[in-house]
């Protein structure tokens, strides 16, 4: 589904990704982890279509995506309607006056029938646990209401892959337990997903492959999540753990 | 990841299907140049991080006195021939930067001096030939003067300098401040620019709408930032003295541009009496 030969990607003279190669199989549900800076959100931006590799090249259904294709309007957008991105802070995703119309934003773009859009806002609204907050303005709603609505507005879309960065970041633990269910109820639906993440107390129930960035900007490990946890030495090495961490199942 | 214990009945129908998506046309061009642009801004306000890393590490607030004596100067003197030594020597120096810098400051003293010029021409065509190109080439070197040194100096740099002028601290307070929350705000608005993008997959019909809604979110934004803010620099005994902490001692470079700026300051003096 997604494939990547040998990418690379610089902020002016800042290696953001350096040689990146990984294959992403529908219905797959892939972790990217790693240190601060180490390229896991250029990523991320650069499979949602934000950005292009400098060298390499992104296929994503066979088709490659480069800079010349995503300036065709047409292309980006159903890019876009595929995969859907969650970002790491809510409240950039949200910018319409109520959470019925952030809700209905996309599908009514889609052209879907003003029956078929109610029909989606309300399922959505009631998958997310969210439809008292209906007529509420986002912006006045707390950190874990706000990620349920940018949740939905992705959903709405249906894309086939859900790209979320640090989704459980500002979340209490009772709403990150409820949103990692949600992402396996997601994934059990056939959803491919792809989170960027530091939890490494959940990671391995909203993965079973974890990709692990250097901060060289290189994939230094892709492995089953739970043996990637194991390996302590490998994740001091890339400075995600120091010698407090240890593995709990 | 255990699959077991998970129901996907709950999930709606459609949620399970393939999405048959064929978009329509539509023009985002008002968004890609908005992102663009404040991309730009970004670009400009990160590149300032490497700003003094340059080979004039003139020390600042002698650099920033430097520039404004030499703009007094080019502004009162009635002598072509020393704005034209001013010039010289401005160019001299800017042919020792790198390209990169070179050509934006270039780009700037070239354009704001060609519309001064435009603005000139009545008085050209009318006679006035010698105030008309003095005027122009004053502005080419006052503009110059500037950009090399907003190009050459931190951003932070130059409100720290302007504390050793006694300029009031609540005046570079804020405009430290300001700085920083120019970038902060602008990657908050890149980001819903983007996120703008990602979720426009058809025919937006309310496309200027959305973008009133960023243009809320922002304000809103800044609003809560500046609270806290506020209740930070309460918590911290902020009192509204504002310290820096720079203990730079005069170098053997920062000797040879006082000397440069005397000589400057002489040659004022000799032709203006000429």
């Amino acid at each position: 589904m997604i494939e990547l030969k040998d990418v690379c990607f610089s902020y002016s003279d800042m290696i953001a990704l350096d040689h990146i190669n990984l294959s992403i199989k529908t219905g797959e549900a892939i972790a990217l982890m790693g240190a601060n800076g180490c390229g896991k959100s250029t990523l991320l931006k650069l499979l949602n279509g934000i950005i292009s590799p400098d060298s390499g090249s992104y296929g994503f259904h066979g088709e490659e995506v480069t800079h010349e294709k995503l300036q065709d309007e047409k292309f980006s957008k159903h890019l876009h309607q595929k995969i859907g991105f969650v970002f790491q802070n809510s409240d950039t995703q949200l910018f319409c006056s109520s959470v019925y119309d952030e809700v209905a934003f996309g599908p009514k773009q889609m052209g879907v029938a003003e029956s078929e859009v109610e029909h989606r806002v309300n399922d959505c609204l009631a998958l997310l646990g969210i439809q008292e907050f209906r007529n509420r303005i986002p912006y006045h709603l707390s950190g874990g209401e706000k990620r349920k609505v940018a949740i939905a507005c992705v959903l709405s879309l249906n894309p086939e892959v859900l790209v979320l960065d640090e989704p459980m970041n500002g979340l209490d633990p009772k709403t990150q337990r409820w949103l990692v269910d949600f992402l396996k109820k997601l994934n059990k639906a056939g959803k491919t997903l792809i989170t960027s993440t530091h939890n490494l107390e959940l990671v391995h129930e909203i993965s079973n492959r974890a990709v692990l960035f250097g901060e060289s900007h290189t994939i230094v490990a892709d492995m089953v999540t739970e043996e990637l946890l194991t390996d302590v030495e490998l994740l001091k090495r890339v400075n995600l753990v120091d010698s407090c961490y240890q593995y709990k199942v | 990841m255990d699959h077991t214990e998970i129901k996907v009945n709950d999930m709606p129908e459609w949620l399970l299907k393939n999405e048959n998506y064929i978009p329509s046309a539509d023009k985002d061009t008002f968004v890609n140049k908005s992102i663009l642009s404040v991309f730009k801004v970004l670009s400009r306000i990160k590149k300032q991080d490497s700003a003094g890393e340059t080979a004039f590490q003139i020390n600042v607030p002698l650099k920033v006195f430097g520039t404004l004596v030499l703009i007094l100067l080019v502004s009162l003197t009635r002598s072509f021939v020393f704005v034209i030594i001013v010039n010289v020597w401005l160019l001299a120096v800017l042919s020792m930067t790198d390209t990169t810098r070179m050509i934006v400051i270039l780009k700037l003293s070239m354009g704001i001096t060609f519309f001064t010029a435009i603005i000139m021409l009545p008085a050209f065509v009318l006679g006035n030939t010698y105030s008309s190109i003095m005027i122009t080439t004053k502005v080419f070197a006052t503009i110059t003067a500037m950009g090399l040194l907003s190009h050459s100096t931190k951003w932070s740099a130059l409100t720290q300098a302007l504390k050793r002028f006694y300029l009031p601290d609540i005046f570079i307070f804020i405009l430290d401040i300001t700085i920083k929350y120019i970038y902060m705000l602008g990657e908050f608005s890149l980001n819903m620019f983007y996120a703008l993008k990602l979720r426009s997959v058809g025919k937006n019909r309310g496309k200027y709408s959305s973008m009133a809604g960023i243009a809320g979110t922002v304000f809103l934004q800044s609003k809560e930032m500046a609270e806290d803010m506020y209740h930070a620099m309460e918590c911290r005994g902020f009192t509204g003295e504002y310290h820096m902490n720079d203990k730079s001692m005069f170098k053997w470079r920062d000797y040879l541009y006082i000397g440069i700026i005397a000589v400057f300051f002489t040659l004022f003096i000799y032709f203006g009496k000429v």
